[in-house]
């Protein structure tokens, strides 16, 4: 059985077992929509429809609700030792990292949908590059979750690991919140040129830290 | 990799007094150079003489943090347990220089610039590898085994390292797009001369000397404490 | 027979867990047949299957033999939020194998009727068994079984013998932990006992 089948089965696995108990969407969801109305609530609607003050809240917010996600789909994976199981199939240790940024992605999308489409309506933003916000958002999505799944096992089973994680993952996401943030800003007010360069650059980190968390998470699991 | 080459034993306990005298030596004639040999700067005054502190500092920070990314390959590779006790004490050490050199910066800024804190984006990146460092002290921390404690942390650290580069980038590009205000250029600046130059040169070997003996110093603590654990 | 192929060996293996020695020095060789564990609560046993099962790192010492095991441990190691079908179709399928034989399967380990329930609404033995019914719908050729027989009721331990013995027949590895169940003894071909890390092999 080759590598990509068997990612794409512990995707398969993760987004059935998500469909049924929605758990990680529906705190994701929820934590996103709060914060887009907490935030014009906090610094006023003319402040927050400032596109670099909603890119940046927006990208902030997803990144909790990344790790808030991820969280869950370990903790589903902890609860009678599921992890196990995958883990002591042969190659299942390099599944493990591929199927979960893979189904995560996925979930994400559908968290930065529902939070953009409230971000948009709640705010009245007028977007100037519609194409150009989407391929950034895409390509943010894609970004986002290898950090924060290798950051997840490095803290698995520790106690505390709900603060550990954010503190491990955030300072390393800078470089993926900095491009996403600017990409998202640039096409919302109508720079084409700067929203496709900061989406190149999170193409590049998605891909690169894709194949870091490859290369050495099987060796972080036990 | 000259660490690998450190016998078990003997070797440490002798070069160490040996080291400690050398630091200790040449940190007085650095700080003698620094304070009274060393001309002073034409634009900044003595101010700028916290640059044979600051400059040294941070060589230290990123050094650390490289040693502790090659001791990390280093165990993931060979699982001995020297590597990790390089890595534990690198990244002890280099979180009190990067914290050193965060305070000396802000001392150095209020005069020159009239604020304690510029988004500089060399500063910027040394605070967030300041906060990795603390991740990274924090996952050791928190995890009780001796190998999974090691291999976690083996992986952080190199994934840590890899990412400060990139975070430099990042920060420097989005400013360069957003015409943030320039800042005068920290350390490295042409007006040099020849004097300042020997001054700075002698400081970065002194503040080496004190990295190393320091690392010596925690690397045998930690073994020692490897071989309570393995002989119980 | 290919000992190294259906079985697995330890050498000189130490496990050190939470900084405290679990297994020392284990020199262990299973083959064909059933090899039984026995020791008591805290001895190791445990820690024995999952070293054997390659699951955990080696202080000292190493291990020998294939990645084809099937490991079940103290829990049933079903993802919640699947039924019970679709968590044994998704290990068949990781191992490149055939998921006709899965239904069957269930249904004769009694799970037929609940196995399209998401396996936190089975009762604790219900999973136990679906969990045990990966011994014949994987078909590997090591079995290790960490105390199998737990939430099992009368007729689930019957058919769990039945099926220790036919993997036996089958000239498959089986290693089982167990503190109880002497009836087992008759079926092995070797019996350890583990207390403090320590595998004595003469018992």
């Amino acid at each position: 059985m080759s590598v990509p089948y068997r990612i794409a089965l512990v995707a398969g696995r993760e987004l059935r077992a998500e469909r049924r108990q929605p758990d990680g969407v529906v705190a994701a969801v929820t934590f996103i929509a709060v914060l887009v109305l907490l935030e014009s609530l906090v610094v006023g609607p003319s402040i927050a429809r400032d596109t670099d003050v909603a890119s940046a809240l927006f990208w902030l917010a997803l990144a909790f609700a990344t790790i808030l996600a991820t969280m869950r789909s370990f903790d589903r994976e902890l609860e009678d030792d599921a992890l196990e199981g995958l883990v002591a199939l042969p190659g299942g240790r390099d599944a493990l990292f591929g199927g979960k940024v893979l189904s995560l992605a996925t979930v994400l999308l559908l968290v930065a949908v529902v939070g953009g489409i409230l971000s948009i309506v709640l705010l009245d933003l007028r977007i100037a590059l519609p194409l150009h916000l989407l391929v950034v958002v895409l390509l943010g999505v894609l970004a986002l979750p290898p950090i924060v799944v290798v950051d997840v096992v490095l803290a698995l089973r520790l106690r505390a690991r709900a603060a550990l994680v954010p503190i491990l993952a955030l300072p390393v996401l800078v470089p993926q919140l900095v491009a996403a943030t600017r990409g998202t800003s640039a096409a919302l007010s109508g720079d084409a040129v700067g929203a496709l360069s900061w989406a190149g650059l999170l193409f590049a980190f998605a891909v690169v830290y894709t194949v870091i968390g490859l290369t050495i998470v099987p060796a972080a699991i036990e | 990799m000259t660490e690998t080459t450190i016998p078990r034993g003997n070797a440490l306990p002798r070069i160490r007094p040996w080291l400690g005298i050398a630091a200790a030596a040449s940190f007085v004639v650095a700080s003698v150079m620094a304070l009274f040999w060393a001309p002073t700067d034409a634009v900044q005054g003595n101010v700028y003489r916290i640059l044979y502190v600051h400059v040294p500092l941070a060589w230290l920070a990123y050094l650390a943090f490289v040693v502790v990314f090659l001791a990390s390959v280093g165990w993931l590779w060979t699982k001995n347990p020297l590597f990790d006790a390089i890595a534990v004490s690198s990244a002890e050490i280099g979180v009190l220089f990067t914290g050193l050199f965060l305070v000396a910066g802000s001392i150095w800024a209020k005069p020159t610039w009239g604020v304690w804190w510029t988004w500089e984006p060399r500063l910027v990146t040394t605070a967030i590898m300041f906060v990795m460092y603390v991740g990274y002290l924090l996952l050791r921390g928190l995890s009780t085994d001796f190998s999974r404690r090691a291999t976690r942390a083996a992986v952080f650290g190199i994934i840590a390292v890899i990412d400060v580069p990139i975070v430099h980038l990042s920060v420097l590009w989005a400013n360069s797009l957003h015409q943030l205000p320039t800042v005068l250029r920290a350390g490295g600046s042409p007006a040099l001369d020849s004097s300042m130059l020997l001054t700075l040169m002698v400081s970065l070997g002194a503040y080496t000397l004190i990295y190393a003996y320091f690392m010596t110093s925690r690397i045998s603590l930690e073994r020692a404490r490897q071989e309570r654990l393995w002989t119980t | 027979m290919r000992t190294v192929q259906s079985g697995a060996s330890l050498h000189d293996a130490t496990v050190v867990l939470d900084d405290r020695v679990i297994l020392r020095a284990v020199n262990l060789d299973v083959g064909p047949g059933l090899t039984l564990v026995r020791g008591p609560n805290g001895s190791g046993k445990t820690t024995l299957l999952r070293a054997l099962a390659g699951l955990v790192p080696l202080a000292r010492g190493d291990r020998k033999g294939s990645g084809d095991v099937l490991y079940i441990g103290h829990r049933p190691m079903l993802l919640r939020g699947l039924t019970a079908r679709e968590n044994l179709e998704f290990f068949v399928r990781f191992r490149g194998g055939d998921t006709r034989g899965i239904d069957g399967a269930l249904r004769a380990w009694g799970v037929g009727e609940d196995m399209d329930r998401p396996v936190e609404r089975l009762s604790a033995g219900e999973r136990r068994r679906a969990a045990l019914a990966r011994v014949e719908t994987e078909g590997v050729p090591l079995l290790l079984l960490d105390e199998p027989f737990a939430d099992l009721d009368d007729a689930g331990s019957r058919r769990l013998r039945q099926t220790i013995a036919r993997a036996r027949d089958d000239g498959r590895s089986v290693v089982v932990a167990t503190h109880a169940h002497p009836e087992l003894d008759e079926l092995a071909k070797t019996r350890l006992a583990i207390d403090d890390g320590v595998v004595d092999t003469a018992a």
